[in-house]
């Protein structure tokens, strides 16, 4: 029996969708077998960050109303062997036509089969929220560093404390601009943790190729020399059970050597 | 005529004039309609005839709105009387139970977050921090062990007395009976660290914020403790 994660947000656009891709495939990775819902009946995205858009043929409407076997719906991600499958959204309905029991029927059903169940949830707090988390086992709840991402943060982990049957929501601190925490000018992580004060999972630093391997359909967690793909690794292997400690996200002072250098560069 | 003595005999009716104004006491044991003729007859009498304001105690008889109207009515004949308060020395169970729970103290544990509302009908105290967003309303005061962020409303009964303390008063709105302060910048009382601080109502019904050491001073009512040494 595995486990079911929904990643929420409150907020849209902080990378509840990135988050659920690199986060699976780091699962992968590691070799866990994972499946990805994609809860965002209307607007998915899930499929094209992964970049198997074109490969969809059923989606959760049709397993929910029992036009086709869940199996038959789940797409497999051919990069990982068997072990990651996205279960896609449907485009042509709404959020409405899902409801709580039914969400939670399909993800004990998938429970059974895989290691990881990873939900993805669509912004706000109605009924797209409350269908997303009604199977899960745990949250996550990905912010950035801004305050109106933590305020609604605060809100969904308000939200996920009320649910009974999910374990206390951990925190995972997307786009983080060291640079801009340094100088003050954006939250910074302690701040932010002391602020919602529920554990910190992991953070993520902003990097553009996070947004360039996502138009490409490859999430950036398969380049292991990324700095935000070491992020995404590191929380894969904190849900699996290690200690991983948080990954500074200060360069390294420049050395002596470098200093000298630069004067005669001028 | 002898009917109408034996009824003035019983005695029902007893007024005693107390430094402002007059006192009728009620007697609690006889039936309603006779205490309504009695206080008819009494309050006609013509001896009352100058301006005075009345008070009418029902001692222990328990009467609804509408008898307490209906018996302020009769003392209204005599346009000489004002009724300015009816009192009496009994408590439905109802009011008697609302009487303690406002008195009582009730505490949450926990963080109060964005969306959320903790109400208590006495005084409330928070351990835990209220965030932006959050709110807490108490009928009496409010006592936050941890940062209050959010949005706080003391005395929401009308108790002008209540107060609200915080390990750090950094709140957007502080409300106390029905007074509001949106603690903007342009409020000069915000401290840059507002740390141990407590907000109350000055008699002109401004909100004001200060050290919360001050408050022995500023509300000794406020302190139920008996005892000690």
């Amino acid at each position: 029996m595995g486990e079911a994660i929904v990643i929420t947000s409150g907020k849209g656009g902080v990378g509840k969708t990135t988050t659920t891709a690199n986060l699976g495939t780091a699962l992968a990775l590691q070799g866990k077998k994972v499946c990805l819902i994609d809860t965002d009946i209307g607007l998915r995205n899930l499929d094209v960050i992964l970049g198997l858009e074109n490969r969809i043929i059923y989606d959760l409407i049709d397993v929910l109303e029992g036009r086709c076997k869940v199996h038959q719906a789940l797409v497999k991600d051919k990069r990982f062997e068997d072990m990651l499958y996205l279960l896609p959204a449907a485009q042509t309905a709404d959020k409405n036509d899902v409801n709580p029991e039914q969400m939670k029927e399909l993800v004990t059903e998938l429970k059974k089969d895989y290691d990881f169940v990873i939900i993805d949830c669509p912004a706000g707090i109605e009924q797209g929220y409350k269908n997303a988390v009604a199977g899960a086992d745990h949250a996550i709840v990905v912010t950035t560093p801004e305050i109106s991402a933590v305020r609604d943060a605060d809100r969904i982990i308000g939200l996920l404390e009320l649910e009974e049957n999910i374990d206390a929501p951990r925190l995972i601190i997307n786009r983080i601009r060291p640079h801009l925490m340094k100088a003050g000018e954006a939250l910074d992580i302690n701040e932010i943790t002391t602020h919602l004060s529920i554990d910190l999972l992991g953070i993520i630093a902003d990097d553009e190729r996070v947004i360039s391997s996502s138009n490409k359909g490859e999430p950036i967690v398969m380049d292991p020399s990324n700095t935000a793909a070491l992020g995404y690794r590191n929380i894969a292997r904190r849900l699996l059970g290690e200690s991983v400690p948080l990954m500074s996200m200060e360069k390294a002072p420049p050395s002596l050597f470098t200093k000298i250098k630069a004067v005669f560069t001028k | 005529m002898k009917a109408q003595v034996t009824h003035f005999l019983k005695n029902l009716v007893t007024i005693k004039g107390k430094n402002k104004g007059l006192v009728l006491y009620l007697d609690d044991q006889c039936a309603y309609t006779d205490l309504l003729a009695e206080l008819k007859a009494k309050v006609s009498d013509p001896a009352l005839d100058s301006d005075t304001e009345v008070t009418v105690h029902l001692n222990n008889r328990y009467c609804t709105d509408s008898q307490i109207q209906e018996l302020s009515e009769v003392v209204g004949t005599n346009p000489h009387l004002k009724v300015v308060a009816t009192t009496s020395d009994i408590l439905t169970v109802e009011k008697s139970d609302q009487l303690i729970r406002e008195s009582q103290s009730e505490t949450y544990v926990g963080i109060v977050r964005s969306g959320q509302v903790i109400k208590a009908e006495g005084d409330l105290v928070v351990i835990g921090d209220v965030n932006p967003n959050g709110r807490v309303e108490a009928g009496g005061s409010v006592y936050v062990l941890g940062r209050l962020k959010g949005a706080a409303h003391a005395g929401t009964k009308g108790n002008r007395d209540a107060v609200i303390a915080a390990s750090w008063l950094e709140a957007t709105q502080l409300k106390i009976d029905n007074e509001l302060e949106t603690m903007t910048d342009e409020l000069s009382s915000l401290s840059e660290q507002p740390e141990m601080e407590c907000a109350y109502l000055h008699t002109n019904g401004t909100i004001i914020i200060d050290r919360l050491q001050e408050l022995r001073f500023i509300r000794p009512q406020i302190s139920t403790f008996k005892g000690g040494s």
